[in-house]
């Protein structure tokens, strides 16, 4: 069964369309990848799918029940943007706020428990207001865990995280899916983080769904390409472009697409009296497969 | 059978939500500083009201470009400031007798229903609570319920302000055209009121949501309007007409009211 079922979602704003026709599945059990430039309709979906923003168009299915089912959303973590609590009360009372409102009967285990897989147990009694924007993130990490939830929807929850934290949202993540078969949909703009969990990409661009991939597919898509470094940069730039199709100059290397193999260039650029001083063969990432593909899209 | 049962969990199930939303909001309401603030004001601002009017009555006040002549006058015992007798003219006066009493108290309230609800959208509570709790109605009758209790502390702070005012400012206590009955019927009425005035204050903010400014504009535009019927509704000597009419327009205004904030949740963007 899919968690997620979306078709035709539109959501507008006064003569603004925010969502146009969206149309997105996501499966029980995948970490799902959301992507897109600001402003291209994610956190708007999500409001949706938690119930906050309500659609003009389309219908949204949470485990094959309609949205506003009360059932299934006693099933749903939530953290949008920033973790809703009570600045002047501490971490552990508004914890215990969420609780109530879970209807959940004893709940100072359960806080505790949340608490110390996000590693604030030790910060339970302080204000909310004096907590970094880090440790914010994982309390709100910690109460969308709170009510045990079959569904996760995470919106930008790595950002602001050190890579400690990062880290820790990772394993948190990961471990959720596969020891608890939750579902989560996370969007994120650092992408280098997002394709270390993620089983499942949505790339979404004006409101509309542009591809919709498994982790699988993405790397099966995903070319390959040979990274060098040689002394004179720029000559070698200017004779690689004139032989191969694709050469592009990054992180001070040469990236060389299309190439048949590292022997092949280092032979010929030797011919050319340039040393190759380094060389590799490396894979596009989803930062680059996302640039491409919006690149793409916008005929670059 | 199976059918009865199952409305009979639901219902139950309804009753549980409502019953832990309404002690979360119970417990957020008298554990923020600022019901204890307002609280504090209901008990001092009758105190600076009965001194302060008391050392001014008598006194002279002439308006410079016209020359008139204006003569404070200060309340005459302890009571006035609860309510007038049916009948005394003072109700539909503007004087400061008149405008400065205990009915004070009803946009005391509207500041704290207005603050409290539009706090849960400030926050982000209401996007915790509407992404698990889709109920709309359970959620404005908590916030009605627990504002009317406010509301009622209020009024009671109010009317202890009152007598100690009162004591301090060495007005009569004796009661002339009202019995202590009448005195308790009319707070009570006063309490009934709440019922009328808060749904309104909770259907502005339901509407302004995050924006507190805009509720607490319309709520006391909105309670303006019905203020000067407070007076005639709720006379010092009150009788239990007065209560059952009160009781009466209260569960009114709360129905309506109710399923008029739910509305307009249910079909508005929370976010």
């Amino acid at each position: 069964m899919n968690a997620i079922e979306i078709n035709g979602l539109t959501k507008r704003f006064g003569s603004k369309t925010a969502v146009c026709g969206l149309t997105m599945t996501v499966p029980e059990g995948a970490i799902y990848g959301f992507i897109g430039e600001n402003g291209s309709g994610k956190s708007t979906t999500e409001k949706m799918i938690c119930g906050l923003l309500i659609p003009n168009g389309g219908s949204i299915r949470l485990y094959g029940r309609d949205y506003k089912d009360e059932t299934i959303r006693a099933n749903v973590g939530v953290l949008i943007e920033s973790p809703g609590c009570f600045p002047n009360i501490s971490v552990w009372n508004n914890m215990m706020l969420q609780a109530a409102n879970l209807g959940m009967k004893n709940p100072e285990e359960k806080i505790g428990r949340v608490l110390k897989i996000v590693r604030m147990e030790g910060a339970a009694s302080n204000k909310y207001k004096n907590c970094s924007l880090g440790m914010k993130q994982r309390i709100g990490i910690a109460m969308a865990l709170l009510g045990h939830p079959k569904l996760l929807v995470l919106d930008e929850p790595i950002n602001g995280l050190d890579a400690d934290g990062m880290r820790l949202m990772r394993e948190i993540l990961t471990d959720l899916t596969k020891t608890q078969g939750c579902t989560v949909l996370i969007s994120s703009h650092i992408l280098g983080e997002l394709e270390k969990i993620a089983t499942h990409y949505g790339i979404i661009r004006g409101g509309k769904m542009i591809k919709e991939m498994t982790a699988a597919q993405l790397e099966a898509d995903c070319r390959t390409y040979i990274a060098l470094r040689a002394g004179d940069m720029a000559k070698t730039k200017m004779l690689l472009s004139g032989r191969y199709l694709q050469v592009k100059e990054e992180n001070e290397e040469l990236r060389v697409y299309d190439a048949a193999a590292p022997e092949e260039i280092v032979t010929w650029l030797y011919g050319q009296g340039i040393l190759v001083s380094e060389i590799r063969t490396a894979k596009v990432g989803l930062e680059e497969y996302y640039i491409d593909l919006m690149g793409e899209k916008e005929g670059r | 059978m199976a059918g009865n049962n199952r409305s009979k969990t639901k219902f139950l199930r309804k009753r549980r939500t409502l019953n832990s939303m309404l002690s979360v909001d119970f417990r957020r309401m008298f554990t923020t500083p600022f019901f204890y603030i307002m609280l504090g004001i209901a008990v001092v601002m009758p105190v600076l009201i009965l001194v302060m009017t008391t050392m001014m009555d008598g006194s002279v006040s002439v308006d410079p470009s016209t020359g008139v002549e204006t003569v404070i006058e200060g309340f005459d015992s302890v009571w006035q400031i609860i309510g007038t007798a049916s009948g005394e003219s003072s109700s539909a006066a503007m004087d400061i007798t008149s405008m400065c009493n205990i009915n004070l108290a009803y946009f005391m309230s509207a500041v704290l229903s207005c603050l409290f609800v539009s706090a849960d959208f400030k926050s982000g509570y209401a996007k915790n609570l509407f992404a698990v709790r889709p109920n709309k109605m359970d959620y404005i009758i908590s916030k009605t319920v627990v504002c009317v209790f406010a509301g009622i502390w209020i009024l009671l702070g109010f009317f202890a302000g009152a007598m100690l005012g009162g004591a301090v400012a060495g007005l009569p206590f004796a009661l002339e055209t009202a019995s202590m009955f009448g005195v308790i019927l009319c707070m009570l009425a006063k309490i009934f009121l709440l019922l009328v005035f808060v749904p309104i204050f909770v259907l502005m903010s339901a509407v302004a949501k995050d924006r507190t400014w805009l509720s607490l504009l319309l709520s006391l535009f909105g309670g303006m309007l019905l203020y000067m019927m407070v007076p005639m509704m709720t006379p010092l000597n009150s009788t239990l007409l007065h209560v059952l009419m009160c009781m009466a327009g209260g569960a009114l205004f709360f129905a309506g009211f109710t399923i008029a904030s739910s509305t307009v949740l249910r079909k508005t963007d929370l976010v």
